[in-house]
C-alpha cells in the first residue's frame, strides 16, 4: 500500500480490502498459523473431494460426460448471480446508511468516483470470494483432468461479481430516487432479502419441479438458442454459457459485466455521494404519532412489558419483513415434509407439519427478539424486578402474536379434520415452547435488525432449533396418523432440549437480582 | 415532588472495602459514604473505577467482595429493595428508539412499580420542565443526543428515586440543555433527593456539588467540600482543576 499513490483508486481499494480482510480475521478470532493451515487444508480437501466425485462418476477421463455435468455448473452460476446482487445491494445500503468512513472519505479532496470505485471493487471481491471457495476448486480439478475449458469459471464468476455489484449499487440508488432516502433504506433491505429468499427458494423449486420442466431447462442450458443473442433465453443464459467455456459467450459476458460495473461506479459516483449525504439527514426524521389519544399509564408490570414488546415489533417494518422472510426460508423444510406426507393425500398429514414448523420458527425468532435483542438490557437489570419475572413476561408477550398467526390455519384445518387440528395445536405449542426455551437458555445478545442472521452468531442454537422443529413436525405427522409412536419424537425433543440447556448464567438479563 | 428529610435516617450510600477486578483491578477496597440529601461528585482520571463503582451500586455488576448499603439496606443481600429507591443514568441513554417519550416513561414507571396516576402526572411535569412536551408523541429514534439524554433523565426521575446516580450526565450536551439538566438536578437536591454524579467537567462539580470525592486506581484518595480539599492541598485559592491535577499526580507518583 505504501507504493500506491495516496488517494488513487488502487490506494483506496487496498484500504477497503485491508478492512475486509481484518473483518474476516476478526471473525476467525485471529488467523493463527494453525487456523491458516486448517483453512488451506480444507480447500485442498475440497479439491480431493471433487476429484473423488469426478472419478466415481466416471467422468474423469470421459469427455462426453463433461457435457452432462456442465449444465449443472451453468445452473449454479445462474443461482450465484442473484446472491451477488443481494450482497452488493446490502453492502451499498450499509455504506449509504451506516456511513462508517464514508463521510471521512467524502470530506477529503479525493474524487467521489474513486471512492465508489474502490468500495464497489471491494464489494465485488467479497461477494465473489464466498462462491469462489466452492466453484474454483471444481474448475481446478476439471482442468487438472485435462478439460481446460472449465477454467472459464474463473472469468465468468469475476464477471458475475462485477455485473452483480453494478446492478446492486444501481438498484440501491434507484430506490433512493424512487421513494426518498428514509424509505429507501427499508425498501432496499427488504428487496435484498426477497432476492436472497428467491435464491434459496429457486434451488428448492428446481428440486421440486416436474421432471419434464427440469429436463427442458437442462436442454436449454446444454443447447441454448445458439447464436441468437437477441432471444431472451440466450441473453438470460449468457453467464451460464460463459461459465461452461463458450468463448463467444464468455467474451460478451465480460464486456457486459465490465460495462455494468463501470456504469454504476463511474457514472453514478456523484449520485452515490449525494445519496450518502441525503441519507445522513434521513436518520433525524422522527415519525410523529400525534393522532393517538392520550391514555392512562398501565399499572401492572406484565402489561407494561407486554405492550413494550408488542410496540417494538409492530413499529419495525424491517423486523416484520425479516420474520416473514425467515418463515419463507423455512418453507423448504415444510415442503419436504409436505411432499413426504402428501403421498398419503390426507390434509391433516399435509398441513400439520407445516403449521408446527412455522410455529417453532416463529417462537424461536420472537423469543430471540424479546430476550437477546433487548435494546436497553441495563435498564431492565437496574429495575427492581427479578430477571426471571422479566423473562416470564417477555415470553408471555410473544405467545399472543404466535397464537394469533397460527389460529387461522388451525381453525381451517379443524373444519376438515378436527383430530389433525388438535394435533397441530398441541404439537405447535410444544414446538414453540421448546424453541422459546432454547432461546431463553442460550441467549445471544445482538441488535434486533440481525434477526435473520441470529443463527450465524450461535450455530449451535440454530442447529438445535431446526432439529427441534423437524422432530416436533415428525411427531405431529405420526400423531395425526393415530399412532402412540408419536410419543417417541416428543420424548426425543424433550431430551434434545434438556441436553441443550446451558449451565452457565444467562447473558442478557442476568444480574444480581 | 416528594420531600425528604435530609437529616433523618441512615446515609444514602455506604461502600465498605468494595472490590472488583476484570483483567486488572478496577475497584480496590473502596470505602465511601454519601450523606442523604447531598449532591456528591465522584471525580477521577479515565479508568479510575468510577463507572464500575456506580454499576455495582446499581446492581449491574456483582462485586468480588465488600459491602454496599443504600439507605440502610444491604444492596447485595436485598437487591430488589435497594433498586426500588435507586435510579441509574449512564452516559449512553438506555432508550428504545421505537417508543415515544411518554411511552418510555410509562414503561420505566411500570418497571419500578410506580403508582400509575402519580407517575403519569410526574411524567407530564418532567416533559414540560425538560422542554420535551411538544415531542412527547415522536419516536426517540429521530432525537438528537441531547434530547435522548433528557428523555433518559426523565426516565430516571419518573419513579422518584431517593438515590440518583448519573454517569457523565452532561457529556455531549449543548449549553442550553446542560443548563436545564443542572437546574433540574439542583431542584431535586433541594427537594431532598441524593445525587451522585461522575463528571470530567470540573466546573460542574465545583458549582453544584456539596462534597467531592476523588478516586484513582479504584481507591478514594481525597474527599470533602471544595474548601476542605483546598485546605488539604495547602492552596486556599486553587481551582478544583488545580487541586484535582495535583492530587492525582501526587498519588500517581506514590503508586
Amino acid at each position: 500500500m505504501k507504493r500506491l499513490r495516496p488517494g488513487s483508486l488502487a490506494w483506496l481499494a487496498a484500504h477497503d480490502l485491508r478492512q475486509s480482510w481484518r473483518s474476516f480475521d476478526a471473525a476467525l478470532g485471529g488467523l493463527t498459523g494453525l487456523k491458516a493451515t486448517l483453512l488451506v487444508g480444507a480447500i485442498l480437501a475440497l479439491h480431493a473431494l471433487f476429484w473423488q466425485a469426478l472419478r466415481l462418476s466416471g467422468s474423469d477421463g470421459d469427455v462426453s460426460r463433461d457435457a452432462w455435468l456442465s449444465p449443472y455448473v451453468a445452473l449454479g452460476i445462474l443461482f450465484v448471480l442473484p446472491g451477488i446482487v443481494v450482497q452488493a445491494m446490502t453492502a451499498a445500503a450499509r455504506a449509504l446508511y451506516l456511513h462508517g468512513d464514508l463521510e471521512l472519505l467524502f470530506a477529503s479532496p479525493v474524487s467521489a468516483r474513486a471512492v465508489l470505485g474502490a468500495r464497489a471493487l471491494s464489494i465485488a471481491i467479497s461477494a465473489i470470494a464466498w462462491f469462489a471457495i466452492l466453484l474454483f476448486p471444481l474448475a481446478n480439478v476439471n482442468a487438472f483432468a485435462g478439460r481446460l475449458h472449465w477454467l472459464a469459471i474463473y472469468p465468468a464468476l469475476i464477471g458475475c461479481g462485477l455485473f452483480g455489484t453494478g446492478i446492486g449499487i444501481g438498484l440501491a440508488l434507484a430506490f433512493i430516487w424512487a421513494v426518498g432516502p428514509r424509505r429507501a433504506r427499508l425498501v432496499s433491505q427488504i428487496a435484498a432479502t426477497i432476492v436472497g429468499a428467491l435464491f434459496v427458494l429457486g434451488v428448492q423449486a428446481y428440486a421440486m419441479a416436474p421432471a419434464a420442466s427440469r429436463a427442458s431447462l437442462m436442454k436449454a442450458l446444454r443447447t441454448p438458442v445458439a447464436n441468437e443473442w437477441l432471444d431472451w433465453r440466450g441473453s438470460l443464459l449468457l453467464p451460464a454459457r460463459a461459465a461452461t467455456g463458450d468463448a463467444a459467450a464468455l467474451g460478451l459476458w465480460m464486456v457486459v459485466a465490465f460495462a455494468a460495473f463501470a456504469l454504476a461506479t463511474f457514472a453514478l459516483g456523484k449520485s452515490f455521494a449525494s445519496a450518502a449525504t441525503s441519507s445522513a439527514g434521513a436518520r433525524t426524521a422522527a415519525p410523529a404519532m400525534d393522532g393517538r389519544k392520550e391514555r392512562a399509564f398501565r399499572g401492572s408490570l406484565g402489561a407494561t412489558l407486554r405492550s413494550k414488546e408488542r410496540r417494538l415489533i409492530l413499529r419495525d417494518p424491517w423486523l416484520i419483513s425479516q420474520i416473514v422472510l425467515q418463515l419463507i426460508y423455512m418453507l423448504p423444510i415444510s415442503f419436504i415434509l409436505w411432499r413426504n406426507g402428501g403421498a398419503t393425500g390426507a390434509p391433516g398429514v399435509v398441513f400439520t407439519p407445516l403449521i408446527v414448523v412455522v410455529g417453532a420458527q416463529l417462537a424461536g425468532s420472537l423469543a430471540w427478539l424479546a430476550l437477546s435483542a433487548e435494546d436497553a438490557p441495563d435498564l431492565l437489570r437496574a429495575a427492581p424486578v427479578s430477571a426471571a419475572q422479566i423473562e416470564r413476561h417477555k415470553i408471555q408477550a410473544i405467545l399472543a402474536p404466535i397464537a394469533l398467526l397460527l389460529c387461522a390455519p388451525i381453525v381451517a384445518l379443524a373444519f376438515v379434520s378436527p383430530w389433525s387440528a388438535l394435533c397441530a395445536a398441541l404439537f405447535t405449542l410444544g414446538a414453540g415452547a421448546s424453541t422459546a426455551l432454547l432461546n431463553l437458555w442460550r441467549q445471544t445478545p445482538s441488535r434486533r435488525g440481525l434477526v435473520l442472521r441470529r443463527h450465524s452468531q450461535s450455530k449451535f442454537v440454530g442447529m438445535i432449533e431446526h432439529l427441534l422443529s423437524i422432530v416436533w413436525a415428525v411427531g405431529a405427522v405420526i400423531a395425526v396418523i393415530g399412532s402412540w409412536s408419536a410419543l417417541v419424537p416428543v420424548a426425543l425433543a424433550c431430551l434434545i432440549l434438556w441436553l441443550s440447556r446451558s449451565r452457565s448464567p444467562r447473558l442478557n438479563l442476568a444480574a444480581n437480582a | 415532588m416528594r420531600e425528604f428529610d435530609k437529616d433523618a435516617g441512615p446515609p444514602a450510600l455506604i461502600l465498605r472495602d468494595l472490590r472488583k477486578s476484570f483483567a486488572k483491578t478496577a475497584v480496590d477496597g473502596l470505602n465511601l459514604t454519601v450523606r442523604a440529601g447531598e449532591l456528591y461528585a465522584l471525580l477521577g482520571p479515565n479508568g479510575a473505577g468510577k463507572t464500575t463503582t456506580l454499576r455495582m451500586v446499581a446492581g449491574l455488576l456483582v462485586p468480588d467482595s465488600g459491602e454496599i448499603e443504600v439507605f440502610g439496606l444491604d444492596a447485595r443481600r436485598r437487591p430488589i429493595e435497594a433498586k426500588r429507591i435507586i435510579a441509574w443514568l449512564p452516559d449512553e441513554p438506555m432508550l428504545y428508539d421505537k417508543l415515544d417519550p411518554l411511552e418510555y416513561l410509562e414503561f420505566v414507571a411500570g418497571l419500578w412499580g410506580a403508582e400509575p396516576r402519580r407517575a403519569q402526572a410526574l411524567a407530564n411535569e418532567l416533559l414540560e420542565t425538560l422542554g420535551l412536551w411538544e415531542h412527547r408523541r415522536e419516536r426517540c429514534e429521530g432525537f438528537s443526543r441531547g434530547m435522548k439524554q433528557k428523555v433518559a433523565l426523565a426516565g430516571a426521575l419518573v419513579h422518584e428515586p431517593r438515590l440518583l446516580m448519573l454517569d457523565e450526565p452532561l457529556t455531549g450536551l449543548d449549553a442550553a440543555v446542560a443548563r436545564q439538566v443542572k437546574d433540574l438536578l439542583a431542584t431535586r437536591v433541594k427537594q431532598g433527593a441524593t445525587i451522585i454524579l461522575t463528571t470530567h467537567i470540573l466546573e460542574v462539580a465545583e458549582r453544584l456539588a456539596d462534597r467531592i470525592g476523588i478516586i484513582q486506581r479504584g481507591r478514594l484518595i481525597a474527599q470533602g467540600t471544595l474548601d476542605q480539599l483546598r485546605s488539604a492541598g495547602g492552596a486556599d485559592h486553587a481551582s478544583l482543576e488545580e487541586i484535582f491535577l495535583d492530587l492525582t499526580a501526587t498519588n500517581e507518583r506514590a503508586a
